[in-house]
């Protein structure tokens, strides 16, 4: 359940924007993650609902993107698509990869209500 | 009145900023931080009262960084053998994150040491996401797991600097594919070095120790 962590950092972030940019409530968030972090939905949407409880996050909606993977090949240097369960290159069959892109959980877009 | 803000924020850059900062703590203090991660019941404890005496044996002082739901009793295991430990109870939390390793790294004295050794939290699927500020990491399997959990659990796997699979000398009786698991392995991570050890027999023990020396020449510049 590491979807606790991941949202209570996201937690942290928003009400730092919210002060930001005097948002008295925040209404809607759009997170996205990279298919290889493992990201459960059902679950950051728990643990999500759960911390944002008394915040001025209480009951936004969070919408999760997911995107596909990319690496280049260390050994062949071609740049490919790995999948959470073969990270093998199509061209020399080594799995070396350094990831450009998967691992990555970015929040994208914040909408709130100001305060008046 | 309704506002959109368009931004881009990693949203572990909290922890990011803190594992950086950990690791080139370890860096300048020559050294090196392995995180170890494998499930419960695999050996980590076993594997570090087998390793922290043959480290000393080579003049390298080690510190356990433990990280369990509850207890001590890793860490009253380790003490007679580390340099120091630390044990830290995350009551419930599933990993160890780098903020709690920045706190144990406060209270080490780093100019003694050689090596920081994270024993995480067991668990093969949460510790893989979250950097803790370690040079390498090392993931675990015993043969008593199965041989298809490179397959099941592939996040633990394929970040690994070295992967280790424990309890070889149970190979025959529980049946372990070991062709298996190597394939499964071949398709998340060819670069990592592999590596079988019995931790209870200190089987295997030499190669393990060597592979951590090399890699504390390599990541610190203590050498």
């Amino acid at each position: 359940m590491h979807e606790m962590s991941i949202a209570n950092e996201l937690l942290g972030q928003l009400e730092a924007i919210a002060a930001e940019n005097g948002l008295a409530r925040i209404e809607q968030l759009t997170i996205r993650a990279g298919e290889l972090r493992g990201i459960v939905p059902e679950a950051l949407q728990i643990a999500w609902a759960s911390v944002a409880e008394g915040t001025v996050a209480e009951g936004a909606e969070l919408t999760l993107d997911i995107v596909a993977a990319s690496a280049r090949c260390e050994a062949c240097g071609l740049t490919y698509q790995p999948t959470v369960d073969c990270y093998l290159c199509p061209q020399c069959n080594q799995a070396r990869p350094e990831l450009l892109s998967g691992n990555e959980i970015l929040l994208t877009r914040v909408t709130g209500t100001e305060e008046t | 009145m309704s506002k959109q803000i368009n931004v881009v924020k990693n949203v572990l850059d909290a922890n990011d900023a803190l594992a950086a900062s950990n690791r080139s703590r370890l860096s300048q203090a020559g050294v090196l931080g392995v995180n170890l991660t494998s499930a419960p019941g695999s050996g980590k404890t076993t594997l570090l009262e087998a390793t922290l005496p043959a480290l000393a044996e080579r003049d390298i002082a080690t510190a356990v960084i433990v990280g369990d739901l509850q207890t001590s009793r890793d860490a009253q295991r380790l003490e007679p053998y580390a340099a120091e430990v630390i044990q830290i109870n995350t009551e419930g939390g599933c990993h160890l994150s780098a903020s709690q390793v920045a706190t144990a790294l406060d209270a080490l004295d780093l100019g003694r040491l050689g090596m920081v050794v994270i024993e995480n939290v067991g668990n093969m699927v949460c510790p893989a996401g979250f950097d803790l500020g370690e040079h390498v990491r090392v993931a675990m399997l015993s043969t008593t797991e199965g041989d298809d959990k490179a397959a099941k659990y592939p996040t633990l796997f394929q970040p690994a600097d070295v992967i280790l699979l424990n309890k070889i000398d149970l190979i025959d009786i529980l049946e372990f594919d070991r062709s298996r698991f190597l394939a499964d392995l071949d398709q998340l991570n060819t670069a990592a070095a592999r590596l079988e050890l019995a931790a209870k027999h200190s089987t295997g023990l030499e190669a393990w120790v060597d592979w951590l020396l090399t890699a504390r020449a390599k990541h610190t510049a203590a050498g």
